[in-house]
């Protein structure tokens, strides 16, 4: 997956207006089959599997035992099987992870990494884009469900998924598959503006949409909890992974955290810059960009302290020596009208 | 997009349109398409006086933060204040509208340790 196709730009503005074709055949793709894996899946991860639906898609995090984070995934129930998609930079050591905790019986593992393709199509002519395209009523599926069918006479899971804050619909399918089908719904979808989108639009879109990216948001170090993420976090299970460490964390919360920031100037605050209140340091920005959604201002995500993370509190983004005011606010930055 | 005639290049790729003691400087279309969707650019400030190749500021894309050197030396006169609300002028327009700064010229000799359009056009295509 390229950073960009035409510019960043263009393309965040078709997927926020019209819809975006995107190439994740890089996510991993792994496949847990056997009447063993909601048990034994629920002891690794914070979100509960258990009591997914059949065709129900569900955010999940798998954590370290200190409660940081080791990845950030999506379960699919597929029937009586799971499909869990992986971020590509962790799918080697979710791979092995998966591998380190496999119980005897019960739990059957495929790795589908490099092989299996998934485009994703985000915006809000999607439905009327794909649906010429499908054998299956996807405009009545739910958000967050899957379905199988076939994609131009190509099976495929089509689950109503994205990384965008946009409707939209992710297609796993075969890898060799992938490019003519890639082509085939640019060349038709065209005319409705459908353009084909890289990484750079796809993280600026996730970045207004408050959506954590792993490596910025999430780390081994950098908490769900931390992270806002505490919506995906099930104390109510019996055990897993990393579980005293939140819930003691939680208990505390004296803990730094992500928050949301608007720069109040025209200077892009960069991960890595040193966010300060009054001066003294708080904390750090983790992802930056400009915001097309949110008034074209920049906008960044920061890991701050505790006394620096209410929303309305004017902090400093210390870019090249230089102190540039920007406001904590509440995330998301942008929420699409329903 | 073929390179504009009595311009002088650097290798760093900015322009210099040279008129007497005084030059208008600017990043080069190679540049501009180089870097992707301009959001933010650091100009140095008027009145300050910069030398030959070195680094006068920051031009930032969505993506990253590159470095401006000028491919003169002299006194700054003006900068293009209206790239502060509108930076994506010089992806639009990076010989006109998309100009950086003007200098008053004080180095001796220098406009020979830069291109031509037709040398540059060679860099920018390799």
């Amino acid at each position: 997956m390229p950073i960009q196709y035409s510019s960043i730009l263009k393309e965040h503005d078709a997927v926020r207006h019209r819809a975006g074709l995107f190439d994740l055949s890089h996510m991993g793709q792994f496949w847990l089959t056997g009447e063993g894996v909601p048990q034994w899946a629920d002891t690794l991860t914070t979100n509960a599997v258990a009591t997914m639906k059949p065709w129900q898609a569900r955010y999940n995090i798998f954590c370290n035992d200190a409660g940081g984070a080791h990845d950030d995934t999506i379960f699919y129930r597929v029937g009586e099987r799971w499909l869990l998609v992986v971020n590509a930079s962790n799918a080697a050591k979710m791979w092995e992870h998966l591998n380190a905790h496999l119980p005897r019986d019960g739990v059957a593992l495929r790795n589908d990494h490099g092989r299996a393709a998934l485009i994703a199509i985000q915006g809000p002519r999607s439905v009327e884009i794909l649906r010429p395209h499908v054998d299956v009523d996807i405009a009545a599926l739910r958000y967050y469900f899957c379905t199988e069918g076939n994609v131009d006479g190509v099976p495929a899971i089509i689950a109503r998924t994205g990384y965008t804050g946009e409707d939209g619909f992710e297609l796993f399918v075969a890898g060799e598959a992938a490019p003519e089908l890639w082509r085939k719904l640019l060349r038709d979808g065209g005319n409705a503006g459908l353009e084909p989108c890289g990484l750079g639009a796809r993280d600026v879109l996730r970045l207004e949409a408050g959506m954590p990216l792993y490596g910025h948001e999430l780390t081994e170090e950098i908490t769900p909890v931390q992270a806002g993420q505490s919506w995906a976090l099930k104390l109510n299970k019996p055990e897993f992974i990393g579980k005293t460490a939140l819930a003691q964390q939680l208990e505390r919360d004296d803990f730094s955290r992500i928050v949301g920031l608007v720069m109040q100037g025209r200077a892009p605050a960069r991960e890595g810059y040193r966010v300060t209140r009054d001066g003294a340091a708080v904390g750090e920005v983790r992802s930056g960009s400009i915001a097309p959604s949110v008034g074209n201002k920049h906008i960044a995500t920061a890991l701050v302290e505790r006394s620096a993370a209410t929303p309305g509190t004017a902090v400093e983004v210390q870019i090249r020596g230089a102190a540039h005011g920007a406001n904590v606010v509440p995330l998301p930055f942008y929420k699409r009208e329903k | 997009m073929a390179q504009p005639q009595g311009l002088l290049f650097s290798k760093e790729h900015e322009w210099a349109s040279v008129d007497g003691d005084r030059a208008t400087i600017g990043i080069t279309d190679y540049a501009q398409n180089s870097l992707g969707d301009i959001v933010y650019v650091e100009l140095p400030k008027v009145g300050s006086t910069i030398s030959q190749f070195s680094n006068v500021g920051v031009i930032e894309s969505v993506k990253a933060v590159s470095d401006l050197y000028t491919p003169l030396s002299g006194e700054v006169m003006e900068i293009n204040g209206a790239l502060e609300n509108d930076p994506s002028a010089v992806n639009r327009d990076p010989y006109g509208e998309g100009w950086l700064f003007k200098l008053r010229l004080s180095g001796a000799d220098e406009q020979s340790a830069l291109l031509s359009a037709g040398e540059y056009e060679k860099i920018a295509t390799e």
